[in-house]
């Protein structure tokens, strides 16, 4: 079908036999490589993508906590410090986030029924930016300062140099990965198509003998070589996309909701989109273009190594 | 067209398999090559086939020592040569036309220069209605004829064959020494290695005999 596909003229000989136990080996090892190789490529491009867009989020969004003071009336200070934050520049919404929204955050680990309603918990106001270049923290702090007794500023830049530390480690750990897969690639083609060479010894033989030059004979096998590395880096590649749609289903329709936030806030949503699949048909690409400058490379090492 | 000059043979540091050889073949001769098993005949033919160099002496084909050349020369010499095998050698995965065919196609002729001679050779040597078969498909017979037709269809001026009667019948043997001196007839060198004497003597044709490593021509 790749033969076809490829134009080869249909009246050629094929001189290496299409089908045979060593081809089918070479195959399926590229198969399997190349599927491994695109689900690292997949995780790693998910992992990078959700980071980056959570990071971005996260760099959108500062929080005002006002603890509990004695003498102070905290609906007032909320109400106050919403309306400094507002009138600062940079500032998009501010919000104060409600008793009933941190029992909600709170209740994967408190449980449903946990009510907060009777402790004295400090007091949390989120705020958007529209322009973090604008916003200005010290002033907002200052006058926070001047207003209202207990009230600070978190803008999460821990958190947010955690994960990218944490994605940094996954995205490095994945290309490493990545390049160790295809290393193995590599050595495991060298070895297959040594066998393959080597059970088509018989073929290199009889070719030399009916005076077949060496260029013909590695062009002949460079050529099957190529065509299973092909078929099998395409098969390896679909696999891999049919993982990441299987994925997507799983985590969207069979787990639990909370089980799919968890994976979701990971991976961020399980689709690769245009670029993830081009990246995939790239992986493919490199997979199939290893297979055939290392079988090309062996296979002369092989004709240099026969008889003449 | 061939000319062995003191020509020696020794694998590795082992014994000298070839000694001494100094005889000619000339062009449109028909030689037969014969003795007794380990008296060096295949070794004699693979030289003759350019697998194996002279580790002594000089060997001469069509005018070129082949001692002084390279891979692409030597296999530019071997496209001069066909070579048929006892045990034929046919690629199992092509069919017939496409064995016969095959020194054709790797020197690059397309399908449709060759496709019409290919299939008078195969009438001529009788496979015209096995022309789609895969070897396994065909009899021990009728695989040395397409292994003569393969060896013939690029019109060698030299033709070796090793054993070609040694897995067929005396009265198919002996019909496929006939197709031999009818191609010898049209103009081919042959040079037959054989140990059966009675085909020998239904030939008349000079015998090669070698004999621990030397030979002996005999008319």
């Amino acid at each position: 079908m790749i033969d076809q596909f490829l134009n080869r003229n249909r009246a050629d000989i094929a001189i290496v036999p299409r089908s045979s136990i060593a081809g089918r080996t070479l195959a399926l090892l590229v198969a399997i490589m190349t599927f491994l190789s695109c689900v690292t490529f997949g995780a790693v491009y998910l992992v990078q993508n959700s980071a980056v867009a959570w990071s971005s989020e996260v760099g959108r969004e500062i929080t005002i906590q006002l603890q509990p003071v004695d003498g102070e009336e905290m609906t007032s200070n909320v109400r106050t410090a919403i309306a400094l934050a507002l009138d600062s520049p940079g500032v998009g919404n501010a919000e104060e986030l409600t008793v009933e929204d941190s029992e909600r955050l709170l209740a994967p680990w408190l449980g449903d029924e946990f009510d907060l309603e009777g402790f004295d918990l400090p007091r949390l106001i989120v705020v958007h930016l529209s322009d973090p270049n604008a916003f200005d923290q010290t002033a907002l702090q200052a006058k926070l300062d001047q207003s209202l007794a207990g009230a600070s500023i978190d803008t999460h830049k821990a958190w947010q140099q955690k994960l990218n530390a944490m994605s940094g480690t996954i995205v490095f750990s994945g290309l490493l990965a990545l390049m160790l897969i295809m290393a193995a690639t590599i050595l495991a083609v060298i070895f297959a198509t040594n066998g393959a060479m080597a059970s088509n010894r018989e073929i290199v033989d009889v070719l030399h003998f009916i005076g077949a030059s060496d260029q013909y004979i590695a062009r002949a096998f460079q050529s099957r070589f190529f065509t299973i590395g092909l078929e099998g880096g395409i098969v390896g590649g679909v696999a891999a996309l049919i993982f990441f749609v299987l994925a997507g289903v799983i985590t969207n329709y069979l787990l639990p909701s909370q089980n799919a936030e968890q994976v979701e806030l990971l991976f961020g949503q399980l689709s690769l989109g245009w670029i993830g699949i081009l990246g995939l048909v790239l992986v493919v690409a490199i997979i199939a273009g290893l297979t055939s400058v290392t079988s090309r490379i062996t296979v002369h090492r092989f004709l240099a190594q026969v008889a003449p | 067209m061939i000319e062995f000059d003191n020509v020696g043979l020794q694998y590795g540091t082992g014994p000298e398999i070839l000694k001494n050889l100094n005889f000619k073949i000339d062009p449109g001769s028909f030689h037969f090559l014969t003795g007794p098993s380990g008296a060096g005949k295949t070794s004699l033919l693979r030289l003759l086939l350019l697998s194996l160099r002279p580790t002594a002496g000089r060997l001469n084909m069509f005018g070129k020592d082949v001692s002084q050349l390279d891979k692409q020369g030597l296999m530019a010499l071997r496209q001069r040569i066909g070579i048929v095998f006892q045990e034929f050698r046919l690629l199992d995965h092509l069919t017939t036309f496409e064995n016969v065919a095959l020194p054709l196609a790797v020197r690059g002729e397309p399908e449709a220069a060759y496709r019409s001679n290919v299939r008078e050779l195969l009438d001529w040597v009788g496979l015209g209605h096995q022309i789609n078969a895969r070897p396994e498909l065909l009899s021990g017979g009728e695989k040395q004829r397409a292994a003569i037709a393969r060896a013939v269809i690029a019109k060698p001026e030299l033709l070796l064959a090793d054993e070609p009667t040694g897995n067929v019948d005396p009265e198919l043997a002996e019909r496929l020494l006939h197709l031999f001196v009818e191609l010898n007839r049209m103009g081919t060198t042959i040079i037959l290695a054989t140990h059966e004497l009675h085909l020998l003597d239904q030939f008349r044709f000079p015998r090669l005999q070698l004999q621990d490593g030397e030979v002996s021509i005999h008319d």
